[in-house]
């Protein structure tokens, strides 16, 4: 019985990753849809094959890091897990009604927190764990931030004596299907080796797995097709967001954004650091937009997000707290 | 008319380095690379900003 509510809970770990598939397909996309270089279609596509193989690029440092770094493995159970999900799921599905584009990372931190915190306490967060990855949540979308701005900056002055600027618009425009892929390299790794991590870290609450063991070949395929066939489905809501709404881009800015995001991802991934794809690409992008003049950022918009960024990891953590409660009624 | 853009950076950097003495010995010097890309964005937006007046 404990064994069919495991993979029952692997299969909802799946779910999310799906979720957080379909959530954030728009930050891989919004720049090469809003500057028409493929239509919606082809975009989603594009993006969802290179979340897929990102597993062959990265190594599963940041499945690790959730595994292990964010709660004491002693408190990890079957329902603890779930109820941590169930909270992020919730989470998620709220704001992706309401078009904000939050982050699945914080709300799976912030939900895992909460359940175990829930079952046992404080003292069961691993204080330098939750450390690393709360530096991260502000300097992710920063470093983006300033990269964005650099490279547009660089961008602007090796091409500025260029007469014939549709020919230039072309090239950018080639160049962003790089770096669309990149940055979809970047998201796959990042996102997909989280769902990693909480069936890493079931497999080893059901005893499937050794404390301290790798992440099962079978995992990380099964994690990357979630997140892929998720990006397929996309969600168009936050495309509108992301693509138009902060900052208006030309090829040139969608390039010097997706490159700056996924330098910032590749950089998070082969550290173990999880971080959320969609605060680094907004940074990225409200970079874009600053290297042009402050008000060229639509700042309520920019500010939507900074709350969405503020309220996850505490709208997540009570909803996961909440939910293991009844979880707990059940058991 | 102040330049809020150097503002915005500075206020960047000054958040960047409130964050190095929590930051793991680790991220360090990742940190403080970050605070002084914002402070040298912050003055060359500010020098540009003078240029134009």
């Amino acid at each position: 019985m404990e064994d069919l509510t495991l993979w029952l809970v692997v299969l909802v770990a799946l779910g999310f990753d799906f979720v957080n598939g379909f959530h954030d397909a728009a930050n891989s996309i919004a720049t090469v849809v809003s500057t028409r270089v493929l239509t919606p279609r082809q975009a989603v596509m594009w993006a969802a094959g290179f979340n897929f193989i990102a597993f062959l690029v990265f190594g599963t440092h940041v499945a690790t890091t959730i595994a292990k770094d964010v709660v004491v493995q002693d408190v990890l159970s079957i329902g603890v897990i779930f109820a941590g999900l169930l909270g992020a799921i919730v989470w998620d599905l709220i704001t992706f009604y309401l078009g904000l584009p939050t982050s699945s990372s914080h709300a799976l931190v912030g939900g895992m927190a909460g359940a175990a915190v829930a079952k046992a306490g404080f003292d069961v967060l691993v204080t330098e764990g939750i450390r690393k990855i709360g530096l991260f949540i502000v300097l992710s979308p920063l470093i983006g931030l300033a990269l964005g701005l650099i490279l547009t900056v660089v961008f602007a002055w090796s091409f500025h004596r260029v007469r014939r600027v549709d020919r230039l618009n072309k090239g950018f425009r080639r160049g962003q299907l790089v770096s669309a892929a990149a940055f979809s390299l970047g998201h796959g790794a990042n996102d997909a080796q989280k769902t990693m991590g909480i069936i890493l870290a079931l497999l080893i609450a059901g005893g499937h797995v050794q404390a301290g063991g790798d992440v099962p070949l079978w995992v990380v395929l099964a994690a990357h097709t979630a997140i892929g066939l998720g990006t397929l489905t996309g969600g168009w809501r936050i495309v509108k967001t992301m693509g138009s709404k902060i900052t208006r881009l030309q090829p040139a800015g969608g390039m010097a954004a997706e490159s700056a995001a996924a330098a910032t991802l590749f950089f998070t991934s082969a550290a173990g650091i999880p971080v959320s794809t969609t605060h680094t690409i907004t940074g990225a992008i409200v970079g874009v937009g600053a290297s042009r003049r402050l008000s060229a950022v639509r700042w309520g918009v920019a500010s939507r997000v900074v709350w969405a960024w503020v309220l996850t990891i505490p709208g997540a953590f009570l909803i996961a707290a909440v939910s293991y409660k009844v979880v707990e009624l059940f058991a | 008319m102040t330049d809020k853009r150097a503002a915005f950076f500075a206020l960047m950097a000054l958040t960047c380095t409130a964050l190095v003495p929590v930051a793991d010995a680790q991220f360090r010097n990742l940190t403080v690379g970050v605070a002084v890309t914002y402070l040298v964005l912050a003055l060359a937006s500010f020098l540009d900003h003078r240029s134009r007046q």
